[in-house]
C-alpha cells in the first residue's frame, strides 16, 4: 500500500499546483452534491415534520366540507351534524366550525387573527390544550367567551395588555372575555389554519354574530382501522340522504399524508435533476481538468513508465486524483447542502435535523463521479507509449 | 567465461511510413560483457534512438532475441516489461527528466518506489545513492533549483538506486556545457571502474566514444565495431 500512499501524496501535490483549475472544475461537482444533500436534507426535515403534525394530532381524523361542485344554497345544518354519529357508528365524534379570516388592531400594531366558533370537541379533536383557563365548555351557548391561540396571547401581551385571562377582546363591537389562553401548536395537516393566532368563540355565538353564519367545516374522529373508502361513501349517503342531496367532500389524514408524499415526490425530482444536471457538468469538468493535466505531464507518464511504472500503476495514480478532486468538491458539496436545508428549516419554522444518511450518500456519489469521470484520462495515460510521452 | 549482460541477436525493426516500410533496424548483433562501459555512436537518424529503446525495454523488435543477465526477454505483456525495466535497467536522458514538484531525495526513489519497497528504506537507499553522486547537500532541492550538472548527477543516482544489471544513458551529457559533460563522463567512468557496473553510452560525439572501453558505430541500421 506504499504505493497508494504515495500517489495520494502527489495527487494532492499535483491538484495544489493547478489548484485555480482544479478550483473551477469543482463549482459543477459542489453544485451537484450541494443539491443532492439539500434535497434529502430537506426530504427528511419535512418529513420529519408531516409526521411530527400527524402524530401530534392522531391519524383518525377526517374533515367534512362542502363539495366545490355544491351550487346550490346547501348549508351544513347542526340537528342533521348532530345526529351522524348516532346514526354511522364508526364516526366516534363530530366538531362542526366556522372560520373567518379578520385582522385585529391593539394601538398601533395589527395580527392578521381567525375568528372561529367551536364546539368542545373542537379541543379534544384538534388536540388543543390550555396554559391559562379552560376551554370552551357546551355550556357557554350564546355566551361573549372566548379561547386565544398562543401567539394572539402573545401579541396582547406585547402591546400592553395586562392581564390576559379575564381580559377582554372587542371583535365586531362586541367584547369577548377571555376564559382561556392555549399552548403553542404545530401547524398543518388537518387543522385548521392559524389556530395560534384564532380567537375561539362558543359556535352558538358565532352563528349569532358572523356576518357569514355558515359551518364551512366538520371534523370527525373516525373508528381506527376501518376502511377509509368505504366510510366516506356512508358520509356522502348520509348527507345526500339527510341535507337534501348535499354533496361533501371528505378528507382523511391519510389522504393527506399521501399528497404531502406526492409533493415531496416533485420537489425531490426537481432538486434531484438539477443535481443530476451539475453532477454531470461536474463530471465533465473534472474529466477535462483530467485530461488537460494527463497531456501536460505526458512527459512525466512516459519517464515514470521507464522507471518501471506498470500501466495500472499509472492508471490508478490518474484516478485517486480524480477521486480526490471530487471528494473535495464533495466535501464542499455537503456543507453547501447542509447550510442550505438549516436556513431551509430556520425560515420554515420547523425542526432542522442533520441527516446523516446524506452525508454518506454525497461522499459515495463523489467518488462514483470521481471513478466514472476519472476512468478514461487515467487509461488514456495508461495506455500512452512510454516513447511518444517520454519524447514530448 | 562469464554470460554477457547483454546479448542481441539479429534485431530487427521496421516502421510503416504511409505506404511505404522504412527499415530502421537490419539485423543488430551486440554483445555486452559484464562490467563493461561501451558507446554505441551515430549520427542521427542512424537508429540509434530505436535501438536505445529496444536495449531499454520501450519497444518490441519485429523478429530477433533480446537476453540481459542470462535470461531471454519475452514481449509478453506490460506487467513483465515493466518489472524487467524496474529490475534491469537505470535509464539516464539527455534531459534529465527529473520530476519537478519532486525533491532530489525523492527523485532518486521513484524506482524503488515501483517495487513496492517501504518509504523509511526508500529514503535510506536513496540518499546512499545520491552521496556516491555527490549530491547529498542537495537531497531537499527541487530540480529547478540546481544547475544541469547537479540535476544529471541526481538522474544517475536514480539510474543506480536499484542496482539494475545496467546502465542506460542517452546522450548524457548532450544538455551539458563541455566541462560538465566531463565531469559527468569523469562520474561514469569510476562508478564503471569502482562498483563494476555494466554501462551503455549512446552518443553522437565521437570524443566521448573514444574515451569508453569500447565503440561501436550504428550506421543506417547496422552495426560496426570500431
Amino acid at each position: 500500500m506504499n504505493l497508494f500512499q504515495i500517489n495520494f501524496r502527489e495527487a494532492f501535490r499535483s491538484l495544489w499546483g493547478s489548484r485555480q483549475r482544479s478550483l473551477l472544475a469543482l463549482i459543477g461537482i459542489v453544485i451537484g452534491i450541494g443539491s443532492v444533500i439539500g434535497m434529502v436534507s430537506i426530504g427528511t426535515i419535512v418529513q420529519q415534520e408531516a409526521i411530527r403534525q400527524f402524530k401530534d394530532m392522531g391519524v383518525d381524523i377526517i374533515t367534512i366540507r362542502k363539495s366545490f361542485s355544491e351550487n346550490r344554497k346547501a348549508e351544513f345544518s347542526l340537528d342533521i351534524i348532530m345526529k351522524i354519529t348516532g346514526e354511522k357508528r364508526n364516526i366516534l365524534a363530530v366538531a362542526p366550525y366556522l372560520t373567518s379570516g379578520t385582522e385585529y388592531n391593539q394601538g398601533r400594531q395589527k395580527i392578521s387573527m381567525e375568528k372561529m366558533g367551536v364546539t368542545a370537541s373542537f379541543f379534544d379533536l384538534n388536540k388543543l390544550h390550555v396554559n391559562q383557563g379552560r376551554v370552551v365548555s357546551d355550556l357557554d351557548q350564546h355566551r361573549y367567551f372566548c379561547v386565544v391561540g398562543a401567539e394572539l396571547a402573545d401579541f396582547l401581551q406585547k402591546t400592553g395588555t395586562t392581564k390576559i385571562l379575564g381580559g377582554q377582546i372587542t371583535a365586531d363591537g362586541r367584547a369577548y372575555t377571555i376564559i382561556g389562553v392555549l399552548n403553542s401548536v404545530a401547524e398543518g395537516g388537518l387543522r385548521p389554519y392559524g389556530m395560534n393566532r384564532a380567537m375561539m368563540i362558543p359556535l352558538s355565538t358565532a352563528l349569532r354574530t358572523f356576518q357569514n353564519p355558515e359551518i364551512n367545516t366538520i371534523m370527525a374522529r373516525i373508528a381506527p382501522h376501518i376502511p377509509i373508502v368505504q366510510l366516506k361513501g356512508d358520509i356522502e349517503d348520509f348527507f345526500k340522504k339527510r341535507a337534501r342531496g348535499m354533496q361533501v367532500e371528505v378528507t382523511s389524514a391519510e389522504e393527506l399524508i399521501e399528497r404531502m408524499k406526492k409533493q415531496m415526490q416533485m420537489f425531490s425530482l426537481l432538486l434531484g435533476s438539477i443535481g443530476s444536471i451539475a453532477l454531470i457538468v461536474g463530471g465533465i469538468g473534472v474529466m477535462n481538468v483530467m485530461l488537460i493535466s494527463v497531456s501536460e505531464r505526458r512527459s512525466e507518464i512516459g519517464l515514470r513508465r521507464a522507471l518501471g511504472a506498470q500501466q495500472s500503476d499509472i492508471q490508478s495514480q490518474f484516478l485517486i486524483e480524480s477521486i480526490i478532486l471530487c471528494l473535495m468538491g464533495g466535501l464542499i458539496g455537503i456543507l453547501l447542502g447542509i447550510g442550505v436545508s438549516y436556513l431551509f428549516a430556520f425560515f420554515s419554522k420547523w425542526q432542522f435535523i442533520m441527516s446523516y444518511s446524506s452525508i454518506a450518500l454525497g461522499f459515495g456519489v463523489s467518488t462514483v463521479v470521481g471513478v466514472f469521470c476519472g476512468f478514461y484520462p487515467a487509461r488514456t495515460a495508461a495506455r500512452l507509449d512510454p516513447i511518444k510521452a517520454l519524447r514530448s | 567465461m562469464n554470460p554477457p549482460m547483454l546479448d542481441i541477436v539479429d534485431i530487427r525493426k521496421s516502421y510503416r511510413v504511409g505506404p511505404t516500410e522504412v527499415k530502421v533496424l537490419k539485423g543488430i548483433n551486440l554483445t555486452v560483457a559484464k562490467g563493461e562501459l561501451l558507446a554505441i555512436i551515430g549520427p542521427s537518424g542512424s537508429g540509434k534512438s530505436t535501438l536505445m529503446h529496444m536495449l531499454g525495454l520501450l519497444e518490441k523488435p519485429d523478429t530477433g532475441t533480446y537476453q540481459i543477465d542470462g535470461a531471454r526477454v519475452a514481449y509478453d505483456d506490460d506487467r513483465t516489461l515493466s518489472t524487467l525495466r524496474n529490475r534491469k535497467i537505470g535509464f539516464v536522458f539527455q534531459q534529465y527528466h527529473l520530476l519537478p514538484k519532486l525533491t532530489a531525495l525523492e527523485n532518486v526513489g521513484v524506482p524503488l518506489i515501483y517495487r513496492g519497497i517501504k518509504e523509511a528504506e526508500v529514503r535510506k537507499r536513496s540518499l546512499e545513492y545520491l552521496t556516491k553522486v555527490d549530491m547529498q547537500g542537495r537531497a531537499n532541492h527541487r530540480p529547478n533549483e540546481m544547475s544541469g550538472g547537479q540535476q544529471q548527477r541526481v538522474a544517475i543516482a536514480r539510474a543506480l538506486v536499484g542496482t539494475p544489471s545496467m546502465i542506460l544513458a542517452d546522450e548524457p551529457t548532450g544538455a551539458l556545457d563541455t566541462k560538465t559533460g566531463e565531469e559527468i563522463m569523469d562520474l561514469f567512468h569510476r562508478l564503471s571502474r569502482d562498483e563494476g557496473i555494466t554501462m551503455v553510452i549512446i552518443t553522437h560525439n565521437p570524443g566521448l566514444a573514444e574515451q569508453c572501453g569500447r565503440y561501436v558505430k550504428i550506421i543506417d541500421g547496422m552495426i560496426y565495431s570500431a
